[in-house]
């Protein structure tokens, strides 16, 4: 088989010792910040982006960096849910469900081996998905014009705000300024100057990376000084293992149930690790009916939205690597890595750079792995990093991130710009404005600008090109969709959702 | 007035909208004659977008935010001076002074006592500096500590 070929080439570049040093890294890295409350992994993979360019890795060392983070994060989310009853992101919201009373009656130490081997369980299940699937999808990909890829992008910034998110018109204003920011800079086909206004260093536009960082970590920390909770939590008890092999065992099918539908929410547009965790545990709550103590600490709450929101970040992937379409606010992030080491994105990805993504793949596997044993043994270094208080945290945070920034160029000037961002950024989530479309249109404008221009020199000028061929239709069709829905079921979804939160007795 | 938050940012949009598509139609015409779609098409679009999108949100706003108000508003600005005036001493006066005092200022505004913020800045900027300089070969600026 031609895939298992590609795939033990990337097993030949992820596993060269360096490789494998920095996919450690990652992953110890990516744990830490997914267990900090309020560090989600898009903030995780944003902090540690300027640092991966300045130190001027090769790419493929670079992206395994950077998904080990990623793997890490969705790992790491779990600890505080289940200790702290907060989730360290939004996915692993569903885990303290179960894992919080599992917690209270002192079974914290299962708890957290038992997640740990959902989160690999659904990993490996996401990941063995993203094996089989990217390569089709890159193939049939290969077929779309200029029309199409329009389109296709219209499609993206239409589900980024999922079907359970509030205000749909917000993420198009979102994603709109995010484009017009895009198009600062010297027009690259006419060579037209827009938007400059005489300043220099306008001219070669509004580097994303200043946006990402700016919007993702300095707004973050601007909302923790606003909560001011700086002061941390007690520390908690973990007490002995006592998980047995038959229970373990006993939770297989829930993990492979977890995984797939994870994997697949993943993949769609607009769903998303949230809602596949949430899938994940209430399927997995019919399925075992009242035999299950689901909402006071039954194990298999604990295990299906582990398995199915690390399935999910295996399975966001896929739209990322073979169509250049991000779908999260991480995946986003690690596209805007990939532009900045001048990969093109895309289906042409897997032939011409079948190193990197290869890579990557093997990367995402072994890092599992490494997670999984790193998040065993270790899980007791992780909790007591919980008890250090967010107030000496975070300010070392955003000195990182001010570090990473002043090295790329050297210059302060783009400081101010990455602070300016972080205030927009502070405003904007406050009126509710998604910042995630933001980025996604600085970083795909250029892109659409530029299918836009091919369209319709092939069409000779008729607009009508943009949703003539049947595919770009249904992509038009879908999007229109995506805008409308969140209007009729979002409000049903978002209200089970708090549901399910309310119902355990947990949510004191 | 309910929704006053998104109402005033509709109306910041509109503005926004009106003048980046007014300066996009001020361009002149490209070297080789007009295209259909020139320098200028897409920011119409977008603009076009926006003023939509702005209009929308002046006539249906969502409930207003809860903003910050008294102490929390002081250090939010606090913080932010922080960080601007951060990124306007870290040449000057060199990376290790500067980021004791910053990343200092700010954990001690966060609410640790004075004597501990200050000794994390210090630590974690000696770290930051000596890793960066000696293990990462990427030079941030010693400033006034420069030994020459």
């Amino acid at each position: 088989m031609e895939t298992l070929g590609f795939l033990m080439e990337g097993f030949a570049v992820a596993l060269t010792p360096y490789n494998l040093m920095f996919a450690l890294f990652g992953a110890f890295v990516g744990t830490l910040i997914g267990c900090l409350p309020g560090l989600g992994p898009a903030n995780g993979v944003a902090i540690l982006f300027p640092l991966a360019f300045t130190l001027g890795l090769p790419p493929e060392t670079a992206m395994i960096l950077l998904t080990s983070v990623y793997a890490g994060a969705m790992y790491g989310g779990r600890i505080s849910s289940i200790l702290l009853n907060i989730p360290g992101d939004e996915p692993a919201m569903m885990t303290c469900l179960d894992g919080y009373p599992m917690a209270q009656k002192g079974r914290a130490a299962d708890a957290l081996a038992i997640s740990a081997i959902a989160s690999f369980a659904g990993g490996l299940i996401g990941t063995i998905g993203l094996i089989m699937l990217a390569p089709v999808l890159a193939r049939f990909a290969l077929s779309f014009g200029p029309a199409e890829y329009f389109a296709l992008f219209l499609l993206a910034f239409a589900t980024l705000g999922g079907i359970t998110g509030k205000n749909p018109m917000k993420t198009v204003i979102a994603a709109t300024l995010g484009i017009m920011i895009s198009t600062v800079g010297i027009d690259i086909s006419t060579g037209t100057r827009r938007y400059t206004f005489g300043v220099l260093e306008l001219y070669e536009g509004i580097d994303f990376i200043l946006a990402i960082v700016g919007l993702f970590a300095i707004s973050e920390l601007l909302f923790f000084v606003e909560s001011r909770m700086g002061g941390g939590r007690k520390k908690m008890n973990v007490g002995k293992l006592t998980l047995t092999f038959k229970e373990l065992v006993s939770t297989v099918p829930t993990q492979l149930r977890g995984g797939v539908l994870g994997f697949i929410s993943g993949v769609l547009p607009g769903a998303g690790a949230s809602l596949g965790s949430f899938i994940s545990y209430t399927l997995e709550k019919s399925v075992i009916g009242k035999k299950g103590t689901f909402g006071e600490g039954d194990i298999r709450g604990v295990v299906a939205p582990e398995a199915g929101n690390n399935g999910a970040s295996s399975g966001a992937l896929v739209p990322m690597l073979t169509l250049g379409v991000p779908g999260s606010g991480t995946t986003a992030v690690l596209l805007a890595m990939l532009i900045s080491l001048n990969i093109t994105p895309g289906p042409l990805m897997f032939t011409q750079n079948a190193d990197i993504v290869w890579g990557v793949i093997a990367a995402l596997l072994i890092g599992n792995v490494l997670l999984l044993v790193l998040n065993i043994p270790l899980v007791g270094f992780f909790v007591r990093l919980l008890s250090v208080p967010p107030m000496y945290l975070l300010p070392i945070v955003t000195m990182v991130a001010f570090v990473g920034i002043y090295s790329i160029s050297n210059s302060a000037f783009d400081l101010y710009f990455m602070v300016a961002f972080g205030v927009a950024g502070y405003f904007l989530r406050k009126l509710e404005i998604p910042v995630v479309p933001i980025i996604l249109g600085l970083l795909l404008g250029p892109e659409m600008e530029k299918n836009l221009g091919h369209a319709l020199v092939l069409s000779d000028g008729d607009w009508s090109i943009l949703w003539e061929s049947t595919l770009a239709k249904s992509f038009w069709l879908v999007a229109a969709l995506s805008l409308v829905l969140p209007y009729v079921v979002g409000p049903v979804l978002r209200r089970r959702m708090n549901a399910a939160m309310k119902e355990s007795p947990a949510s004191d | 007035m309910t929704g006053l938050g998104d109402r005033l940012l509709g109306l910041g949009l509109m503005v926004l909208a009106v003048a980046y598509g007014w300066v996009a139609q001020q361009w002149p015409e490209p070297f080789g004659g007009a295209e259909t779609v020139g320098p200028e098409t897409f920011p119409t679009i977008l603009a076009v977008v926006l003023v939509a999108g702005s209009i929308y949100l002046m006539v249906k706003p969502d409930p207003d935010a809860q903003w910050p108000l008294g102490r929390s508003a002081v250090e939010l600005v606090v913080s932010l001076v922080v960080l601007v005036v951060y990124a306007m001493l870290l040449e000057p006066l060199g990376f290790v002074i500067s980021t004791t005092l910053a990343v200092g200022t700010l954990s001690w505004r966060m609410g640790a006592p004075a004597r501990n913020a200050f000794l994390t800045g210090l630590i974690s900027a000696v770290v930051v500096f000596v890793l960066f300089n000696y293990g990462l070969a990427l030079s941030l600026p010693a400033g006034i500590l420069e030994v020459n």
